[in-house]
């Protein structure tokens, strides 16, 4: 083959066409990435308040608000531009981009909370949300000084009146607190957010935005099918007489090893576990260490809620 | 190997069956181990690959006359990997939950490699529409065996098509009665894909009864 080859190339011919190579591959690829960085920013950050929504069960997987109602089933609803409130209608259409936008401006408000349980407006500790959630990302918000947890209000016409800083005095009003969540997937880092109701104790849902499971088998944890087991479930886990001692207990949700019933039973454990994936076991122990690691540094501002 | 003039449509049809990637191959095995518990991934990477590898093998048969022998792989490489990713930053920009479904894959696609296979036996010596064609029905070749092997894997290792439960839940067991229907476990792990897609390529090569002097 080497004497008979027509293409055969000197060095000098090959190392030239493989620069010029590169150079066109690396000048297409930084083109996309120079030219797509605003609009892959903004579908990001629109991607995490839309799963934000979907966490509290204000918009569900297919794209429709709903509302929640106190049995835990949901009423499909629309956006009613006139009184910026969702209204029940079992025949609306889906939600706009603008819509989704808009309700996450008017009922996502970020807040920081430190390890004592004290509540702080991003304002009064001079942080912009986008720089803090750029540089702490890796390091998880919650093992921070300054923790980050977002406060979801109710829907409600007044609340487009009302203030972080009057917010942060005076967290009873809250609908939801979404705590976001993050650790090791079997894979990669998993991002997620978790919306408890106003004590802080119970789930109202979870999701994640982010992740590397395999598909088909950890990666179901985005799936609406497994996330609808969390309603209802407690972050503050009971011990065997059902008690909770909020100062010590262990918190979190454990994702099992097959079936809850399986496992635990109805001891009053399982009423802070869920069911696993088969096929997806260490990603279900990344997901349960996930939400024990992200959920206790704030164990004080939990318990304060609880007294509220 | 390959005849001086074949048909135009005879690069197409060829890799589905007489020449299939998988079946008579054996190449992008790994992937198709990961991606078949479940039958939309497996229809999700079946199209991507198709996509990709017939755009591959369109490029590289483009510069086909250009390339030297001694950096061809690299040079198939390197645009293989430029197209996927500039294919994926596209969709995370303006697609994104398409992107999110399928950027767990995009690793997968560029070093799957029938995508390489395809450009280095095919593209790199016939012209660039053959070459498209040939890449394209390389990843359709490829499509239907992986879809194939995920019904069966969902269907006896979820009780699932499609994610619709098919076995209804009530022949499940229970604690209280042990003996009833249960999944096969077996078929959710990578191991299961192994044994069926031995067991098709014994088909194939049994309905195909390859020249035994080429063994």
């Amino acid at each position: 083959m080497p004497e008979a080859n027509p293409k055969a190339h000197n060095t000098s011919q090959i190392l030239f066409f493989v620069v010029c190579l590169c150079f066109v591959c690396a000048f297409l690829l930084a083109l996309a990435a120079f030219s797509l960085e605003n609009p892959q920013q903004a579908a990001k950050e629109f991607d995490e308040s839309k799963q934000m929504l979907i966490a509290a069960k204000i918009l569900n997987h297919a794209g429709y608000f709903e509302i929640l109602q106190e049995d835990g089933e949901s009423l499909r609803a629309r956006f009613d531009l006139s009184q910026k409130i969702l209204v029940p209608d079992p025949n609306s259409p889906k939600a706009t981009e603008a819509e989704i936008k808009e309700v996450a401006s008017l009922r996502i408000h970020p807040l920081l909370t430190d390890s004592s349980g004290k509540v702080y407006t991003l304002e009064e500790k001079n942080i912009t949300l986008t720089d803090y959630l750029a540089e702490n990302k890796k390091a998880g918000y919650a093992n921070l000084p300054l923790k980050l947890f977002y406060v979801l209000l109710p829907n409600d016409p007044s609340i487009s009146e009302i203030t972080e800083a009057s917010i942060a005095k005076d967290l009873s009003k809250a609908y939801s607190i979404v705590v976001p969540v993050s650790g090791f997937g079997l894979w990669a880092p998993i991002y997620g957010y978790i919306a408890l109701g106003p004590k802080g104790d119970s789930v109202i849902g979870t999701t994640w935005y982010e992740h590397g499971e395999t598909p088909g088998l950890g990666a179901n944890i985005t799936e609406p099918w497994w996330q609808k087991q969390f309603f209802g479930k407690v972050i503050f886990q009971q011990n065997a007489g059902g008690k909770v001692d909020f100062k010590t207990t262990d918190m979190g949700i454990i994702v099992v090893k097959g079936k809850v019933r399986d496992v635990y039973g109805n001891s009053p454990k399982a009423k802070s576990a869920v069911d696993g994936m088969s096929g997806a076991t260490l990603t279900g122990d990344g997901v349960t260490s996930a939400y024990r690691n992200s959920l206790t540094p704030y164990r004080k501002f939990l318990m304060e809620l609880q007294e509220k | 190997m390959i005849e001086k003039n074949p048909p135009l449509a005879s690069y197409f049809t060829e890799p589905l069956w007489k020449n299939n990637q998988i079946l008579i191959a054996i190449l992008g095995i790994c992937s198709a181990l990961a991606v078949t518990t479940t039958l939309s991934t497996a229809i999700t990477m079946g199209i991507a690959v198709s996509l990709v590898t017939g755009f591959s093998c369109y490029f590289v048969s483009l510069l086909r006359k250009v390339t030297p022998d001694n950096v061809r792989m690299i040079a198939q490489l390197a645009i293989i990997s430029t197209l996927v990713i500039a294919v994926d930053q596209i969709l995370r920009a303006y697609f994104f939950n398409i992107s999110k479904t399928l950027s767990v894959f995009v690793g997968l696609i560029i070093t799957n490699c029938i995508v390489m296979g395809r450009t280095e036996s095919m593209a790199k010596n016939i012209p660039p529409v053959p070459a498209f064609l040939d890449g394209l029905s390389a990843g359709l070749g490829y499509a239907w065996v992986l879809i194939l092997i995920a019904a069966i894997r969902e269907f006896w290792g979820f009780g699932q098509l499609f994610g619709k439960q098919l076995i209804p839940l009530s022949w499940y067991a229970t604690p209280e009665a042990p003996d009833r229907y249960q999944n096969l476990g077996l078929m959710v792990l990578a191991p299961a894909a192994f044994f069926i897609i031995g067991g098709f390529i014994w088909i194939a090569n049994s309905i195909n009864k390859p020249d035994k002097q080429a063994y």
